[in-house]
């Protein structure tokens, strides 16, 4: 844990000197942050846009965006949070030219959330060790897939890059209790996404 | 709202991980006691735990080296737009300076041929101003084709 705390400041520090070092026009510093942050910048575009080549354009204008931008950034303000705002903003730009019914607020489906507490409560937990792992994946990427963007978005920031609730909500620009209500649902959707899609399955 | 109820709508977001130290402590005392909650709890903890195993899914290469390239040829563009945004200035500041120093010299110099000029040209200060339309102009001139052959030479590149 201790080691982990360190590796992470360790890193924060390496990421700050970069920004430090862009700032004054170092090309090596830009290459060490596309490096650091190629993973995690793709993927979190991708599971916005949904569709490869936009996620790579997006990628790619986004660091573009970086490169314009990096001296009105507040070497006070998360390095990480700010990437990812400038990259949202991008796709979310692209999404309302391109598809902006997917921008649309998602709607309640009729489902709330006591339904699928109840369908749990009501029958034995069918233990997840009968399912392997690697379908449990697949299942659970493509009910996520289908989800909303917001909601798609809020999990990817959540689970898949580690941010947390203040850092969430700094990205999409909305309260701290917001980002949190917002997580709680993107949850509760994805659990019914993935009974519906898969009724008798793990998930239930 | 019951507390009970208050609970359930936390779970979700102990899972995640997304709770206050506060919350924590309340969402793990209850659990304890209400089997209904716990079996909530642990219902959501496997969803937690694959969106946390997800596989990334990576950039080609071609994309970062791309990328990069770009992103570096911005920042030169960048740097070289600095430069001579820097260089305007103290070519500015040097022309303002050489045209009031070049007042003192024109007084100077035009006093000694005032009888060569017309009556209304032996007017100092209109010859200096005409003088100095006359600099700023061809500065101006310069500025701008130097700023095309750039744009073209850009182009090209």
């Amino acid at each position: 844990m201790v080691g982990a705390t360190a590796l992470s400041l360790e890193g924060l520090v390496a990421v700050d000197a970069d920004v430090v070092r862009l700032r004054r026009g170092d090309l090596n510093a830009l290459s060490e942050l596309i490096t650091r942050y190629q993973n995690r910048l793709y993927r979190y575009l991708l599971r916005i846009v949904r569709q490869p080549a936009e996620a790579e354009d997006l990628f790619q204008q986004t660091w573009l965006r970086v490169v314009e931008k990096i001296r009105s950034f507040d070497a006070n303000r998360n390095f990480d949070a700010w990437l990812f705002t400038l990259a949202r903003n991008l796709a979310i730009d692209h999404l309302r030219r391109i598809r902006p019914e997917s921008l649309d607020e998602p709607l309640a489906n009729g489902w709330h959330r006591e339904n699928v507490a109840d369908r749990i409560l009501s029958k034995d937990h069918t233990p997840l060790d009968h399912a392997l792992a690697a379908e449990r994946r697949t299942e659970i990427s493509e009910a996520m897939a289908g989800l909303p963007m917001i909601y798609r978005e809020v999990l990817t920031l959540r689970f898949e890059d580690e941010m947390k609730i203040e850092e969430i909500a700094q990205v999409t620009a909305i309260p701290v209790s917001t980002a949190k209500s917002r997580l709680r649902r993107s949850l509760e959707q994805l659990r019914y996404a993935l009974e519906a899609r898969y009724p008798g399955g793990t998930w239930q | 709202m019951s507390e009970h109820d208050k609970i359930r709508e936390l779970l979700a977001l102990a899972a995640a991980d997304a709770l206050t130290s506060a919350e924590e402590k309340q969402v793990a005392e209850h659990v304890l006691s209400c089997i209904a909650c716990s079996n909530e709890l642990a219902a959501w903890r496997p969803i937690a735990s694959e969106l946390r195993r997800l596989p990334t899914p990576q950039p080609s290469s071609w994309l970062v080296q791309a990328t990069l390239a770009r992103a570096e040829a911005k920042l030169i563009e960048q740097a070289e737009h600095d430069w001579n945004r820097r260089l305007m200035i103290i070519v500015v500041a040097f022309a303002w300076l050489l045209t009031i120093a070049s007042w003192v010299v024109f007084h100077v110099v035009s006093g000694r041929f005032d009888r060569f000029l017309g009556p209304l040209l032996s007017h100092t200060w209109i010859s200096f101003a005409a003088f100095t339309a006359l600099e700023w102009l061809a500065g101006g001139v310069a500025a701008v084709m130097l700023a095309i052959r750039q744009r073209g030479e850009r182009r090209l590149v």
